[in-house]
């Protein structure tokens, strides 16, 4: 095995869902000969590609988890995560993403640019990583890889030049031409596994030789040395194979690969430009936040020697027990070494230290920076750092986006009640966007997740891995209250009943806040409320804002301003400025004319043109904005802001409306108002629910 | 208090000149058509004008063809930015996530547009969607692809519809753009189915707008408007006439 940072690859194959990207890895894993057959995503043969590693994928043909591989490919050492394509999962691809050094974008010839790949995109640029584009199912009816091109350009605004182009299309798809070499490829063999390297068809020398031209225009933007051989009428393919590749480390340059992964044709050119162009870890700078310097950012280095730095991206509970997936940023990792989770401060043996392929894995003695491995037996949340005793760094805090659906869960009898507890505490382990808690009033026990299908996934996986079986209530939205006037308050907290008494005044106002949760400010002069009990008054504000009086969910938007107060003496404590201030908040609350908000998604719709009209219609029907439509010959896309709380059952009613062929992708985009007569019925439900559990 | 702003705003706009010289607005069923060479500015005009109604709390549809949908939604930011640069309209953006849900972009690629596939989806997001704009703007039509019989299948929606439908019409052919009248040569097809044209003309280092059709009027005028080449907002032409 490679160790050598140069000849290391860390990369993610992201996609619109049903672009092929499954099917592709599955390719890939043939090619470098870690599998020995190969297997489609919905395979006749009942055993699925290999990188779905769990039931519920092969059954539904999605990808959920991340399972993370490693492959050899001309003397490179390849990691390869496969990413999870449905947007209720992009925890999972973000997460793969902070990882990873660069990916392969991989777009339909028939779809093109589509909701989910705008959403990859925006997430490749937010963790600045460089990428090649891979269009797939060049043998589909209506396959038009020039098209798709120029929308990577257009819609994504990225400097996009074809590599390659199709010898022939759609059925008659054979092969393609390397614009760099200048040669025709074939791809012979029941598996495609003999490349034939041919010279290029007579009837294409036109077009390749003009398409050659205009990548070479592009590419040489990035080497002086290539424009100037250009000019000399002499450029090498070593000259344009650094060029590209400088263009797309500086993520100015997308090279564009075209193929069939399921017809077994490009795969291999793929991968020599997953070598060629991709950066190695080397040239990927990363930070690491320093906990003992007060959150200064430190740059690390990829010196072996150095210091270990690693994160812990991933955990599956798998057959061999629990598996921490890990990247090591900085110095190396070897079997028996001491590490310090440096969330959590506890220190931890590294046992057993392995390189996974998606089912199968191989027990190494040791790993250099740049690489990812898996750790066994190591107790740890996903997102933790491990580092060398004496160093006390975390890596730059994944963003988790709060959860915005929430379902009550009930178990059927005392059996499953266990085995739910053991499912959800590792669920929640695994994915920070999953979370759970016990209702206090109801005494119910609440999922909470990122969507329906996200939580709906989770209640299968209870049932089949954890054999849990569950009763689930009605879907309910995570509302919020917020306040929208500004308001004054005077409040004395006093209790004199024997003993020791409580006293405390404050004074101040409650403004709403535009932007942001909560705000505290303390303009207290005079010390009329004792320093030692302002955070006491913030701790009560905090306390109180958990619970609104309208509905009973989390107030946001509110800045408190302490102004006055009054403490007495004797009677003064803590627990009296936090009553006062939990007490001042309830009495002004009204006041300040609460209000409901409720999430609110960005929708889009893709489908054919002549389903159009009735998507509107489904969208106004929602409560929903349209924000634009786009039409393009027979294919159409809708975006839309709908509350969360219609989107119910959307998928089933698309389906049924346009016999299945359009499809939509969701996310939370904010808090909005909700209309008066949708609040009014909040406040009476709220009402008769607390009514019904007083009687009780 | 914002809507006193507001309400002054409306009223003060530089647009009330332009629906005063108008015979008091385009109308429903009616058709408008800004012509002016590329680049002079006809898609500020429009989004002007659309943002004017959007103030007015009425909806519009905003329909272009070909370009994207995020450099719509740019122009609308940035026009409102504009407006809200005015004294005592601090509040406007305030209120711009509002406006905008008053606001769709319907977008069509145009080689694969036909005038029948626009107006059924403009149909079916006025009617089924129930959103009930009564100005549509329309932005780069191709007029030198579509025909006088495209312009009268949008004359007979807007009048079935009753909706009002400003286009803007980019001119292409060599100098002189112009008739003895004022009148693009190259809309002389379209008189019979569009009712105001406003030509826009670079005038030493301003734009400036002149009436070539009013309705049944076919004399020209100079609007007395001209556009702010720093705010891209139309404006009054404070400038003795120059012509």
């Amino acid at each position: 095995m490679s160790t050598d940072i140069a000849r290391m690859r860390n990369i993610g194959i992201s996609a619109h869902i049903d672009s092929g990207k499954t099917t592709l890895t599955e390719r890939v894993l043939f090619y470098c000969k870690k599998i020995h057959k190969i297997h489609e995503v919905k395979g006749k043969d009942g055993v699925g590609a290999t990188m779905d590693s769990m039931d519920l994928e092969r059954e539904r043909g999605i990808t959920i988890t991340s399972a993370t591989t490693n492959v050899e490919w001309a003397d490179h050492s390849i990691n390869i995560i496969d990413t999870p394509g449905h947007v209720d999962f992009t925890i999972e691809v973000e997460r793969s993403l902070r990882v990873l050094d660069s990916a392969i974008l991989v777009l339909c010839s028939v779809g093109g640019v589509q909701s989910q790949t705008i959403t990859v995109d925006r997430q490749l640029r937010r963790y600045n990583v460089p990428f090649i584009a891979f269009i797939n199912k060049l043998d589909r009816v209506g396959a038009n890889p020039f098209k798709v091109r120029e929308q990577i350009a257009d819609k994504l605004g990225h400097n996009a030049v074809l590599m390659q182009v199709p010898i022939g299309l759609e059925s008659a798809f054979r092969g393609l031409v390397d614009l760099v070499t200048m040669k025709a490829l074939y791809f012979d063999g029941p598996e495609g596994e003999d490349v034939r390297v041919e010279e290029i068809p007579a009837e294409l020398a036109a077009e390749a030789a003009e398409k050659r031209e205009e990548m070479l225009d592009a590419v040489s933007m990035h080497s002086d040395v290539l424009m100037e051989a250009i000019l000399e009428g002499r450029p090498t393919e070593g000259l344009v194979r650094a060029a590209v590749r400088r263009g797309v480390v500086a993520r100015k340059l997308v090279p564009v690969f075209v193929g069939s992964a399921y017809r077994n044709k490009g795969i291999q050119p793929l991968l020599d430009a997953v070598v060629h162009y991709l950066p190695n870890p080397s040239e990927v700078e990363n930070r690491a936040i320093d906990l003992d310097q007060d959150g200064a950012e430190r740059v690390l280095t990829d010196d072996t020697s150095a210091k270990t730095v690693a994160l812990a991206f991933k955990l599956e509970d798998g057959a061999y027990g629990q598996l921490t997936y890990i990247r090591i940023y900085q110095g190396s990792l070897r079997k028996g070494d001491e590490l310090v989770n440096t969330r959590s401060g506890q220190r931890i043996k590294v046992g057993r230290l392995v390189r996974m392929h998606a089912d199968t894995m191989a027990e190494i003695q040791e790993a250099g920076s740049g690489d990812i491995v898996a750790l066994f037996g190591v107790e740890c949340a996903s997102g933790d750092t491990f580092c060398s005793p004496g160093l006390n760094l975390a890596m730059t805090a994944t963003y988790v986006p709060e959860p915005v659906i929430s379902l009550a869960i009930e178990p059927v009898d005392k059996n499953a009640a266990d085995r739910m507890a053991k499912a959800l505490h590792r669920f929640t382990k695994e994915d920070p966007t999953f979370r759970t808690h016990v209702d206090p009033e109801s005494n119910q026990t609440i999922i909470q997740g990122m969507g329906e299908l996200h939580l709906d996934i989770y209640i299968e996986r209870m049932k089949r891995e954890y054999r849990a079986e569950v009763k689930t209530g009605m879907p309910q939205v995570a509302y919020r209250e917020a306040i929208s006037q500004k308001v004054d308050f005077d409040y004395t907290h006093k209790k004199q009943t024997g003993g020791s008494g409580q006293y405390a005044r404050i004074i101040g106002r409650l403004e709403p806040l535009a932007k942001g949760a909560y705000e505290f400010s303390n303009e207290v002069k005079g010390g009329h409320i004792p320093r030692e009990f302002i955070p006491s008054c913030e701790k009560g504000f905090k306390a109180v804002m958990k619970k609104g009086q309208l509905i009973g969910f989390p107030v946001i938007g509110v800045r408190v301003v302490l102004t006055d107060g009054q403490d007495h003496p004797v009677d003064s404590s803590d627990i009296a400025f936090q009553m006062a201030a939990q007490g001042a908040f309830r009495q002004v609350y009204a006041m300040a004319k609460p209000q409901i908000l409720e999430p609110v998604m960005k929708v889009s719709v893709e489908g054919p043109t002549e389903f159009a009209g009735s998507v509107f219609a489904t969208i106004s029907q929602r409560r929903g904005t349209i924000v634009s439509s786009v039409e393009d010959g027979t294919f159409s896309r809708v975006d839309a802001e709908v509350p969360l709380s219609e989107m119910f059952g959307y998928s089933m009613v698309l389906r049924s409306l346009t016999q299945g062929k359009a499809e939509f992708t969701m996310e939370f985009l904010k808090y909005g108002r909700v209309p008066p007569y949708i609040a009014e019925l909040l406040t009476e439900q709220r009402l008769e629910k607390k009514k019904k559990e007083s009687q009780k | 208090m914002t809507l006193t702003v507001k309400e002054e705003l409306i009223k003060r706009s530089p647009l009330r000149i332009l629906e005063k010289s108008i015979s008091g607005g385009l109308g429903k069923g009616n058709i408008g058509v800004l012509a002016s060479r590329k680049g002079v500015g006809k898609t500020a005009c429009l989004v002007h004008i659309a943002a004017d109604k959007l103030l007015q709390d009425k909806p519009i549809i905003h329909v272009s063809y070909a370009s994207r949908v995020d450099h719509i939604i740019t122009w609308y930011e940035d026009i409102f930015k504009e407006i809200a640069k005015k004294p005592k309209m601090k509040s406007a953006l305030d209120t711009f996530d509002e406006l905008i849900r008053k606001r769709v972009i319907m977008n069509f690629k145009q080689d694969g547009a036909r005038t029948e596939q626009v107006l059924r989806s403009l149909e079916a997001m006025i009617v089924h969607a129930n959103f009930r704009a009564e100005t549509v703007i329309v932005d780069g039509l191709d007029f030198t692809q579509a025909g006088p019989e495209d312009l009268r299948k949008f004359k007979d929606f807007a009048g079935r519809l009753g909706l009002e439908v400003w286009f803007s019409a980019s001119l292409k052919k060599d100098d002189p753009l112009f008739d003895g009248q004022g009148i693009p040569f190259e809309l002389k097809d379209y008189l019979g189915v569009v009712d105001v044209i406003i030509s826009l003309q670079h005038h030493g280092d301003h734009v400036h707008f002149s009436l070539v059709k009013d309705h049944d009027r076919l004399t020209p005028k100079d609007l007395r408007l001209k556009l702010d080449p720093t705010t891209l907002l139309i404006a009054k032409d404070v400038r003795a006439r120059v012509r």
